[in-house]
């Protein structure tokens, strides 16, 4: 099979992850050295594809062959889609060729399950040894790591990876096991669990090897099962908390050619997925935890971000004056993020905060406005309803048409 | 009304910022003239104001700022940075902070730049020189800002010993594996080097972009608001945007196959299971 038929495959085998960062790795330089890559912390994304998402590294399987039948997955074994394979020869020569013309900054190589974990497992670091030793390759390298794998293998994974990932899949154990037969939650946590001690050693002692710098990370499918926002965001909560995650990814089930009955044929409204990735944002960046965004309720509005409905479920925090409230408070005020409380704070060492002071951040005003104080201006929305309120700041219908 | 030029270089802007305020020249007695509209007065030396001999003291921060914000393309570029440099010098230190009007303003431009300095690391694209010992890799690129001369050493640490070259209509920098030799304007042969490049397929690279796109999820708008439009043409998979935006917009796509994918024909993978009918 040509190498063109084979890329063609295996990125369409590919996509349904949805992640693409190369972000977290050390510095490394190649300049007046052999080789070539470099890494400076920041992700580059070099291009975006129609659906809107960031191209940062060459992103593929090394094959879509599988012996596994999970199904939402379009590689699975009962699937009738095309396979191919690439030999690591291959797969490191586009990875080589694509960085050097700038379309990449990396390689994020996973691969369907061939004759065993282990098997496939080495297949993978055989990659990543050919990059990092036969060719000097400093860019940045994300490896699938296979649960069932030999954890000695995973280890030696994370001594040629920027980054790790083992994929939790679906958000409760009880639908791993009727969606995914071979997988189960236990040995997919084992993985997590081997990475993080093998981090924690790595960093213990400077004289160790590197492993896996740019962290894990995992991806979660929303709407393959019947899991509601509090529990897929409980389980990445807990995922944060137990084994020091970067990211959590969530991934809109996509509908798969050929698609099995025991899942949707209709995908979930994108926006769930954006307000799952804003939640998520709120837990990682501003101290929220997944009890205070969900207020006895168990999905996340459509109709507003999560931020806001907390603040209009909280209005006896509100209005908050910006002259003297903690910056973390601050932060949670809808329409004013983390940097501008920053700036907030830093202004007001020299002045007092006036409401013109606050436009010029560039804040969301039209969210902001009923919940600030300034030295000039009280809301006069304080004293409005939270049912009325909300509906004059709901997102406007149009932007709920993500589908295009 | 004084008249200078710096012809947009910063370290010359910075001699005569320095002068004049030591000659307490207030910002609305002194106006920089644009390089590419040169006004009709002729630039006068300062003659009338004499140094007051105090001591100016401005912080490192501020400066990097200021040099930083001086990249941003505009005409009248100067007089903003020298009012800020001014007024802090003053004892207004809020004036480059993000909430003050003039601050606001710098804070801006330096958003401004360091993403046009990003959007030339990501959608810059080298095209591989065959034909030549002395180049690996060329590439033109049309940054809005003065970004080159700042982010190029960048594509040195990606590239290690390969030799190349970016050309810009406006400057051009060259790399032979070991320094970078940054020229203002850009040579004539430099420019034709790239130019013959530009716009230059990859075959693999299509096929890829083709390919990782999920058509059932399609949203060009968020995509047009991270890779601006003055970008396409530069970059090969540009071409292929709006065939694939139409095709899924068609409703050919139900899934996330891509098309070529589609076409082929399918195996499913025997555990004794039945093969499925299509």
């Amino acid at each position: 099979m040509e190498l063109l038929d084979k890329l063609t495959i295996l990125a369409d085998a590919a996509k349904y992850d949805a992640s693409c960062a190369s972000s977290g790795a050390p510095k490394r330089s190649s300049k007046g050295k052999a080789g070539i890559g470099a890494t400076d912390g920041m992700g580059i994304c070099h291009s975006y594809t129609p659906d809107g998402r960031c191209v940062s590294l060459l992103k593929i399987l090394l094959t879509n062959f599988c012996l596994y039948d999970c199904q939402y997955c379009v590689n699975r074994r009962s699937s009738d889609v095309p396979r191919a394979r690439f030999t690591p020869e291959e797969v490191v020569r586009l990875t080589l060729d694509f960085y050097q013309r700038n379309y990449v900054s990396g390689l994020f190589l996973s691969s369907g399950i061939i004759r065993s974990a282990d098997y496939t497992m080495e297949q993978l670091i055989q990659v990543a040894r050919l990059l990092r030793n036969e060719h000097s390759f400093r860019g940045y390298i994300h490896l699938k790591s296979i649960p069932e794998a030999d954890p000695a293998l995973i280890e030696e994974a994370g001594r040629y990876a920027d980054r790790l990932s083992v994929n939790i899949e679906l958000p409760s154990a009880v639908s791993l096991t009727k969606l995914a037969p071979e997988k189960t939650q236990s040995s997919i946590k084992r993985a997590m669990g081997t990475i993080q001690t093998a981090s924690q050693e790595s960093l213990a002692d400077k004289r160790a090897p590197t492993f896996a710098p740019g962290g894990q990370s995992t991806q979660m499918i929303v709407g393959a099962d019947l899991s509601v926002d509090r529990i897929i965001l409980g389980t990445a909560e807990s995922l944060y908390g137990d084994y020091g995650l970067r990211r959590v990814y969530y991934s809109a089930f996509s509908p798969i050619p050929n698609s099995p009955a025991s899942v949707p044929f209709q995908a979930p409204p994108m926006l769930r997925e954006h307000r799952l990735y804003q939640a998520d944002f709120l837990l990682r960046g501003y101290g929220f935890s997944v009890a205070e965004l969900f207020d006895g309720t168990d999905n996340l509005s459509l109709d507003i971000d999560p931020k806001l409905a907390w603040a209009l479920a909280n209005r006896a925090l509100f209005p908050l004056d910006l002259n003297r409230a903690e910056p973390q408070m601050i932060a949670r005020v809808p329409g004013i993020g983390v940097r501008s409380a920053q700036r907030i704070v830093a202004l007001r060492k020299l002045k007092r905060i006036r409401f013109e002071d606050v436009v010029r951040l560039r804040c969301l005003m039209d969210k902001a406005k009923p919940f600030i104080v300034t030295t000039d201006y009280r809301p006069q929305e304080a004293t409005l309803e939270s049912g009325l309120l909300r509906q004059q700041l709901r997102d406007q219908p149009a932007q709920m048409a993500l589908w295009g | 009304m004084k008249l200078l030029r710096c012809d947009d270089d910063f370290s010359v802007w910075r001699g005569q910022a320095r002068q004049l305020l030591l000659c307490a020249v207030p910002p609305h007695a002194v106006s920089w003239e644009d390089v590419d509209r040169l006004q009709l007065f002729s630039a006068k030396p300062l003659a009338t104001y004499s140094v007051t001999g105090r001591e100016i003291r401005i912080p490192a921060l501020l400066l990097e700022q200021l040099e930083a914000a001086a990249r941003y393309r505009m005409s009248g570029r100067w007089n903003l940075l020298y009012r800020i440099l001014w007024r802090v010098v003053q004892g207004e230190r809020h004036a480059a902070l993000a909430g003050d009007a003039d601050g606001s303003e710098l804070h801006r431009r330096l958003k401004s730049v360091s993403r046009e300095a990003h959007h030339m690391h990501a959608f810059l694209r080298f095209h591989p020189c065959l034909d030549d010992a002395e180049l690996d890799y060329i590439a033109w690129h049309e940054p809005a800002h003065d970004v080159l001369a700042w982010g190029s050493e960048h594509f040195a640490h990606r590239l290690g010993r390969q030799k190349w070259l970016i050309a810009t209509p406006h400057d051009g920098v060259r790399f032979d594996g070991e320094k970078l030799d940054y020229q203002k304007p850009c040579p004539l042969d430099w420019q034709q080097l790239a130019q013959a490049v530009r716009g230059q397929g990859d075959k693999l690279w299509e096929t890829y972009y083709s390919s990782i796109f999920n058509p059932a999820r399609l949203n060009p708008k968020v995509m047009q608001g991270h890779m601006p439009l003055r970008f396409w043409a530069g970059i090969p998979e540009g071409k292929l945007i709006q065939g694939l935006v139409s095709n899924a917009r068609a409703g050919s796509q139900k899934n996330g196959q891509a098309e070529a994918v589609a076409a082929k024909s399918g195996k499913v993978i025997g555990v004794g299971r039945p093969r499925s009918a299509r």
